[in-house]
């Protein structure tokens, strides 16, 4: 069995490194080690020849509930007596035979050192003592396949050397308030673990639906089961543990190959993992409000269909329940054979060693795969440490601040008139460090956009099935970053844009037979980085919009003229204008137009773009366009007499300088330009901001920038275009409701230049005239 | 004759009392020929007068923005503030900067000042409540009033200073 040998190495080995990471107060490191010391358990056939080896992993076991229910110190000192226990244990299964008694003292002297306090005798199977007598109920209740996580009895915990073990998974009953707000420090690190494995199961859920059969996303899905269910136990949350713990059992099934991962198990799986995860906000309500939140959700009937489910549709031609349980450590004979059952106990994570056998579900295909490559698949995880986002911020204003006083220095008229080319060269090389330097500050607080992505994994499956259209979603680009704190704004863009795409885009399957499309309609969803932006598609092979009908409607809501010349491509882009989206719109216009101008204004303020490409009955696409980062701006700059400010540049479509014959003047109604055919009202920046010294008073003298701010164009006056540049934006300090100013910006020469917030600009020049 | 004496002592305590947690060391200043200080805590430093540049729509006391090392900070007149006449900057002007809990986090503002004097340590005992003067709201600007070396110093409430003359500002537009 030299297979089982080497799992329980692996277990052992992987306990170690645990070990070692371990950090006081961790409760998920220890939960995991407990699974493990489980998992070693469990290898029953390898550990029940070696009793006393096993008696030291349930002594082992049990030191280590003890510890998390609070009764050992949970120190570090203790962790590395534990640590050197399981060195004990090692060494033994390294030799191969049962312990000695040598090594057993030692390890008796390691656990009792902290605080546990247990005999070799006991240990080494002495009759009459209490140990082995527990031991042999483990052993004997291990066979029938239930995880012994279950939260210990209170009586047992009395006595030192009895193992609290006894396996009542789903017996523990859901008794009224509970006694879990003991420790809510431990509480508390469990619900913020609890949310991270719910998100992750809903991830690897989803990813299962696109490769069914993949052994690993099934382990990916069972483990975090696994352990809300271990830990939710050692706190007492009963109904949580009960849920998790029925789930895990049907997973497990899955996991064996006794049932397979069909679309019932999906949906058990989401629907459970929902009702989990209203189950944990509801313990941080009682948590953060006081235990009279509580409230202890009727789970039976889930639990019910949990075990219908896994009784209901074992498949016939697969080993017998028993055996493949019992029969674990046959599996080595047939693992050659991508046919096979996986071992039944196998360690929930074991990431290299051991090659999982694949169970075939559908097609032969894919199981050979996930058979011989257990390794290759698993994506690459760098390292990662967590930094306050103050300190990178700060990083970030100081490395500005480097770049501008370098600047300074360089143009300090006596350092300029330098011509040594040493010192050349070594200004060349300081701006290069400083330049990668701000490079990398910058990337700091670049995310991938994957999380927001995979959240829409869940939108359109739901809104598919709701629907009864069959949309494939198709992603791309997920890698992508995007700025840390442009994430949480484009969410609900992102979601409404969706929605619409599966809810008006595509027809149902019967229509598009009708149009000659393939029954299953296609949504991509793209990240990409183009030039200084980050652009997110959504395309889908739907309907599209009917642009007859938008012209329509834009006309009747006064959007348009009817004599009004626009292209296709124009009258699609109306769907954003803010008059475009009232609910009774939604048939009219072919289900397109439902709140755009949200969307719009939504990426606007991100200072990105939105538009639209559509063929009528082929499908849309929407662009949205966003700048990499919120903490930069692409602008231009522009002065005012004294005063200089900054332009943002996705807003200024030209500037010119105008000719008297377009310039009008209306009495009462303001003055205004007329641009390519146009009349743009005039806005003298100098007036409407108050700055005394202008170099211009005429327009016609002066520079107009034409901006466009949600649909609206205005000629701005200004005295110079001074020129382009990346500005770092920065806030006013306590002013943050500055009407016409988004922020402000160090310029070159260290002063600072103010960032023209264009929708303020425009509705205060309206007030004023 | 002990009662009326026994309430005066116990009065003087309580204004001791009540004025006696200013006690520390503040930062003093002039401005229009009276000297005014501020409890050192608040101060983040001291500048020289540098090139502000003007934010629109504000009152006339916000002089506008600053570079301070790459942070940009509102800067405010404090002779303006207080309705007094204004004054040309020069060498001896100065920016005090201190630091103010604003609506989220704490905000730095810079106040300009004719000159920065010192920083003394003001007793409790040199420190008397500010004058009641009707239902001036600029008095509730005085933390209160200290006497060191026979020279009469107005300590500054900061906080509402600043809260008042800026930050409250923002909040009603």
């Amino acid at each position: 069995m030299p297979q089982d040998e080497h799992a329980v190495a692996k277990i052992l080995d992987d306990m170690a490194v645990k070990i070692l990471m371990v950090e006081p107060g961790d409760l998920s490191v220890v939960g995991e080690l407990l699974a493990a010391a489980e998992d070693l358990l469990a290898t029953r056939d390898e550990v029940a020849n070696l009793p006393v080896l096993h008696a030291m992993a349930h002594a082992f076991k049990s030191a280590l509930e003890r510890m998390i229910m609070g009764e050992l110190p949970d120190s570090a000192e203790n962790y590395e007596l534990l640590g050197k226990a399981i060195t004990q244990i090692q060494e033994a299964v390294r030799k191969g035979a049962d312990m000695d008694e040598a090594g057993v003292e030692a390890f008796a002297r390691h656990l009792s050192d902290a605080g546990y306090l247990v005999s070799a005798a006991e240990l080494l199977g002495d009759p009459g003592q209490v140990g082995p007598k527990e031991e042999e109920q483990a052993a004997a209740a291990a066979p029938s396949g239930d995880d012994a996580s279950a939260s210990p009895p209170p009586e047992e915990e009395a006595e030192p050397a009895t193992a609290p073990a006894a396996p009542e998974p789903a017996a523990t009953g859901s008794g009224g308030v509970p006694d879990f707000l003991q420790d809510k420090e431990l509480l508390g690190g469990f619900i913020d673990e609890a949310f991270e494995h719910l998100e992750s199961i809903e991830v690897n859920v989803l990813e299962l639906e696109q490769n069914p059969g993949d052994l690993d996303i099934i382990n990916n899905i069972f483990r975090p089961f696994h352990t809300i269910k271990g830990v939710s136990g050692f706190l007492n949350l009963r109904t949580i543990n009960k849920l998790a713990h029925a789930t895990e059992n049907l997973l497990d099934d899955v996991r064996n190959g006794k049932r397979e991962m069909d679309s019932d198990v999906i949906d058990l799986v989401l629907t459970v993992g929902d009702t989990l995860r209203s189950m944990v906000e509801n313990i941080k309500d009682v948590l953060e409000n006081g235990p009279d939140r509580y409230q202890d959700l009727d789970i039976s009937a889930q639990v019910a269909h949990i075990l219908a489910l896994q009784e209901g549709k074992s498949p016939a031609d697969s080993a017998p329940e028993a055996a493949v349980i019992d029969e674990g450590a046959a599996a080595p004979e047939d693992q050659a054979a991508p046919e096979t059952t996986a071992p039944g106990m196998e360690p929930a994570d074991s990431f290299t060693a051991l090659p999982r056998a694949g169970q075939p579900s559908n097609s032969e295909g894919p199981a050979p795969a996930a058979a011989n490559g257990q390794a290759a698949p698993r994506k690459k995880m760098g390292a990662f440490i967590k930094v306050d986002v103050e300190k990178l911020d700060a990083l970030v204003n100081a490395v500005g601040e480097l770049v501008i006083m370098q600047s300074l220095v360089r143009q300090n008229p006596l350092v300029s008139k330098i011509a040594d080319p040493k010192l050349i060269k070594d200004f060349s090389q300081l701006s290069r460090i400083t330049s990668d330097l701000q490079h990398t500050a910058m990337s700091m607080r670049m995310v991938p956009i994957k999380q927001t992505f995979d959240k829409m994994i869940r939108l359109v499956r739901d809104l598919s099935k709701k629907s009864g259209k069959e949309v494939n979603l198709v992603m791309e680009g997920a890698d992508t970053e995007i700025d840390r704190n442009m994430v949480d704004s484009i969410y609900d863009p992102l979601v409404h844009m969706m929605r619409n795409s599966v809810d008006h885009g595509i027809q149902p399957p019967d229509e598009r037979v009708k149009h000659g499309k393939s029954p299953t309609g296609t949504v991509s969803l793209r990240a990409y980085q183009k030039g200084g932006n980050m652009v997110i598609e959504i395309e889908d092979d739907g309907e599209g919009l009917n642009t007859i009908k938008i012209k329509k409607k834009a006309e009747s809501r006064g959007l348009i003229q009817s004599g009004d010349n626009l292209s296709d491509h124009e009258l699609n882009n109306l769907i954003f204008m803010p008059g475009f989206s009232t609910a009774d719109q939604i048939t009219d216009v072919s289900g397109r137009g439902v709140g755009m101008d949200v969307v719009k204004k939504a990426v606007e303020k991100l200072r990105g773009k939105v538009e639209v490409q559509s063929q009528s009955g082929k499908g849309s696409l929407f662009t949205i366009r966003l700048p990499l980062t919120l903490a930069i701006i692409d602008g231009i700059i522009v002065r005012v007499g004294s005063e200089r400010y900054i332009i943002p540049t996705t807003a200024i479509q030209e500037s010119m300088k105008p000719e008297r014959k377009n310039y009008n003047t209306v009495h009462g109604r303001g003055e205004s330009l007329l641009v390519r055919g146009e009349l743009l009202p005039v806005i003298r920046l100098y007036q409407l901001f108050g700055v005394e010294d202008p170099t211009h008073n005429d327009p016609c003298e002066a520079i107009v920038v034409v901006v466009e701010n949600e649909g609206r164009r205005r000629a701005l006056m200004v005295d110079e275009l001074l020129g382009k540049e990346e500005v770092v934006i920065k806030n006013l300090g306590g002013m943050s409701d500055v009407r016409g100013v988004a922020g402000g910006t160090i310029l070159g020469d260290g002063r600072v230049g103010l960032i023209l917030d264009l929708a303020g600009v425009i509705a205060s020049a309206a007030e004023e005239s | 004759m002990t009662l009326p004496a026994e309430s005066t002592s116990k009065r003087a305590d309580e204004s001791v009392q009540g004025v006696s947690e200013l006690a520390g060391k503040y930062l003093t200043f002039s401005l229009a020929n009276e000297e005014y200080g501020v409890g050192i805590l608040k101060v983040r430093e001291i500048i020289g007068v540098m090139e502000i540049t003007a934010v629109p729509h504000t009152p006339p006391h916000i002089k506008g923005v600053i570079n301070l090392r790459g942070r940009v900070i509102p800067v405010m007149d404090l002779r303006l503030k207080f309705g007094m006449p204004a004054k040309g900057y020069d060498e001896r002007t100065c920016v005090i900067v201190v630091e103010v809990q604003g609506r989220s986090s704490a905000v730095q503002v810079g106040m300009v000042v004719d000159s920065v004097s010192e920083v003394v340590n003001i007793a409790g005992s040199e420190i008397e409540p500010p004058p009641s003067m009707g239902a001036s709201t600029e008095s509730d600007n005085i933390l209160g009033m200290a006497k060191v070396k026979g020279e009469v110093k107005i300590l500054l409430d900061v906080d509402r200073v600043v809260g008042e003359g800026l930050l409250r500002q923002f909040e009603e537009m």
